[in-house]
């Protein structure tokens, strides 16, 4: 994509990997990383509400872990206890060893941030924004402006070096925030819903561009906030489900799909009507929930990877049906997200 | 992979000082992007400066008068040369001679006169002697009228010869209209000031803090007091650069002569200085507010705290002791004082520096409060 330096050939991310993995090739254990964030019992309160509970979980260098869950569930006050703008009311949090309420400078100096809030000024170009937060770190001199060519080549935004920040597009302007969040190469990286409010081109270069960050540095740690289920599906990792302040359940991406014991759908179309044999042998290949919307018609849900919509296709052909019309839908995120956190509305 | 490595950060004081460069850095390139801000911080000042000066303590001109003389005699005569006097030479009356007494109190009555002075039959320095019959509703051609005409009796009475000289005489020329206008001067410029760290240091935190860019600060390595420092002192100099132009625009205004080169560079460190004070004033006001709501609140009791009790517009020292009190804390006394003392006094740059030793320590005092109150936590 963009021109970088004689480094090895950037690994391409294609079409999202998880999604039509393979059954019975569960994800290889990550391999024995040293740990990067270590987050235990980590508890906020504001007054009598519980805004974290005791969250404990813990992120290797070069992971990326995204945190999913309602508005309200946590996530923002447990990314700036994280990030030393909040200090926590119980529990600790280490970053590469420090803690984030006694070491806050040395935290500071290992993370970078890029939060909901605008953090560019509108009024100054791309490369003095960059440059007064470069300062802030206390980078100077070429080694700033080497740092600030990187990463404006790594964002893209290059050739907008000298536009002023109010005239970017919204897409550019979230650009922007990540190459300020990771100017001073940190070795964590706290990404608050990176992509909210964008149109789906934008998104899109942002997971790539996250894609080649990381890429470019592999020890860097990731962790990323979202409601957007296809996000954390495409760029995490490892995944934990937040909500009401407490982790439901962590793992990842791919793995949680299979977990849910509905979580392929079947639909079944026939020539012919079928009978209750055909569909008492179906629910004996192991399908749930099974139903007939019309007579010449099945519905059912299986556990992801068993393949029970093709092998229930393959059987009513057996017994003489001429199948005409199969679909076969795959669990997303999402359902895995509602079957953890329910679909009523949040009080926030 | 090593030889393109990141760059290895500065630590320590370096790290503070880069940081408190980066805060200014930003500040001025925010400022130069928005002229319409220094226009309108230079602006008010300078509308101020020239309203206030045409309009508060202008000399009095063209007070509708009306002379009865009732005695016909030497006296009376003098005393209708000197009204004629008060006439053509300061214009401070437009004098109607009648005859009549009460065809004048009915002009009185009708706001066609603002006084009657009435020359009563046998006019003498034994007596009778004349009377004024003065509209008070306006105090102040009331007292200018009672003065002047006071005057002209005394001189008639004393039988001195010039009644012309004895209206010019000068109590009234006191503050005449130039003079208020250069005295307004030094306090136009301290206007400037507040106005500038107003929106530059005040209203910028509270921005910061809104729109999130304080959260970017905030999350640096750069500690607090280094983060307070920048914030005071990008504030000061752009409140300076408010100063020092509107300083500019009244050498060119008034008729104020400055000494030498000392002393324009003691003016020039005075308003350097009292930028750094009200900018650090702003900075402890607001190192706990949340939005720009709280300025609108703030605006007007720290305009009317800081400003007139400054002796900006009116000596100190006609103060009540409370609000004396109120003028000894306030560094716009101080940073007042010591323009005074180089633009109009001519004073030489020494004198001026008690009111340096306040102010840079009133910005310290302030700063350090800040610091102890700055929450670095969203």
């Amino acid at each position: 994509m963009t021109a970088r330096g004689p480094s090895a050939p950037e690994p391409l991310l294609d079409a999202p990997p998880f999604l039509d993995e393979p059954a019975g090739h569960p994800i290889p254990a990550a391999a024995p990383r040293p740990v990067s964030i270590a987050v235990d019992r980590l508890t906020r309160k504001f007054g009598d509400r519980l805004a974290d509970d005791a969250v404990t979980f813990s992120v290797s260098e070069g992971e990326t872990y995204g945190i999913l869950g309602p508005n309200g569930a946590g996530k923002t006050t447990l990314i700036r206890m994280l990030t030393t703008l909040l200090p926590p009311t119980s529990g600790t949090a280490r970053i590469r060893g420090r803690d984030v309420v006694r070491d806050r400078p040395a935290v500071r100096r290992t993370i970078g941030t890029v939060s909901q809030a605008v953090t560019t000024d509108e009024h100054l170009t791309v490369e003095e924004n960059l440059s007064v937060q470069g300062k802030m770190y206390g980078l100077f001199g070429r080694g700033l402006s080497r740092m600030i060519d990187r990463r404006l080549a790594q964002v893209g935004l290059l050739d907008r070096r000298k536009q002023i920040t109010r005239e970017l597009s919204g897409g550019m302007r979230r650009r922007l925030e990540i190459a300020r969040g990771v100017l001073h190469s940190p070795r964590v990286l706290f990404l608050d819903e990176p992509t909210s409010g964008l149109d789906p081109q934008s998104r899109r270069a942002i997971w790539e561009m996250l894609g080649e960050l990381k890429a470019d540095d592999a020890e860097l740690a990731i962790i990323l906030t979202t409601h957007a289920m296809d996000e954390a599906d495409f760029l995490c990792d490892r995944v934990a489900i937040m909500d009401q302040g407490r982790i439901l359940c962590e793992d990842s991406p791919a793995a949680l799909k299979r977990s849910l014991e509905t979580g392929e759908r079947t639909q079944i179309e026939t020539a012919r009507t079928l009978s209750e044999a055909d569909g008492e042998a179906i629910v004996a290949l192991g399908a749930r929930s099974w139903r007939a919307p019309a007579a010449n018609a099945a519905e059912f849900q299986s556990r992801p990877g068993e393949d029970l919509g093709r092998r229930a296709a393959r059987l009513l052909e057996d017994r003489g049906h001429r199948i005409v019309h199969l679909t076969i839908t795959s669990v997303t995120l999402e359902d895995v997200f509602f079957s953890y956190t329910g679909r009523e509305l949040r009080g926030e | 992979m090593k030889r393109n490595g990141p760059p290895r950060p500065a630590r320590g004081p370096f790290l503070a000082l880069l940081g408190i460069a980066a805060i200014c850095q930003r500040a001025y390139l925010t400022l130069w992007r928005q002229p319409i801000l220094i226009i309108s911080t230079m602006l008010f000042p300078l509308v101020y400066l020239l309203v206030l000066g045409n309009s508060l303590n202008r000399q009095l001109r063209h007070i509708p008068l009306a002379v009865v003389d009732e005695a016909g005699n030497a006296e009376s005569a003098a005393c209708r040369r000197g009204v004629m006097a008060l006439e053509t030479g300061r214009e401070l009356v437009n004098a109607t001679f009648l005859d009549d007494r009460e065809e004048a109190m009915r002009g009185l009555r009708r706001g066609t006169y603002r006084g009657v002075w009435i020359l009563p039959f046998r006019l003498s320095a034994k007596g009778p002697g004349p009377a004024f019959v003065g509209d008070n509703t306006d105090r102040f051609s009331f007292d200018a009228l009672d003065t002047a005409l006071r005057q002209i009796w005394d001189e008639v009475a004393r039988g001195t010869t010039s009644a012309a000289a004895a209206a010019d005489s000068s109590r009234l020329e006191a503050y005449p209209y130039l003079d208020y206008l250069t005295y307004l001067g030094p306090a136009v410029v301290c206007l400037s000031i507040f106005m500038g760290s107003m929106v530059s240091g005040g209203l910028q935190v509270l921005e910061d803090r809104m729109y999130g860019y304080h959260e970017g600060y905030l999350v640096t390595p750069i500690s607090t007091g280094a983060l307070v420092t920048g914030n005071v002192l990008a504030g000061a100099v752009v409140a300076s650069l408010a100063g020092l132009l509107v300083l500019g625009a009244i050498l060119m205004l008034t008729p104020v002569v400055v000494a030498g080169s000392r002393e324009v560079a003691a003016a020039v460190a005075t308003v350097f200085l009292t930028s750094l004070a009200i900018s650090a004033v702003w900075f402890l006001l607001f190192a706990r507010a949340r939005g720009v709501s709280v300025l609108r609140g703030m605006f007007g009791i720290i305009n009317a705290l800081l400003f007139f009790p400054s002796g900006a517009l009116y000596p100190v020292e006609s103060y009540p002791p409370w609000l004396q009190a109120i003028s000894r804390a306030d560094p716009l006394t101080y940073g007042l004082n010591a323009l005074r003392n180089l633009l109009l006094r001519g004073s030489s740059p020494h004198t001026v520096l008690p009111d340096w030793v306040f102010l840079l320590t009133f910005a310290l005092v302030c700063g350090i409060l800040t610091r102890v109150l700055f929450r670095r936590e969203i």
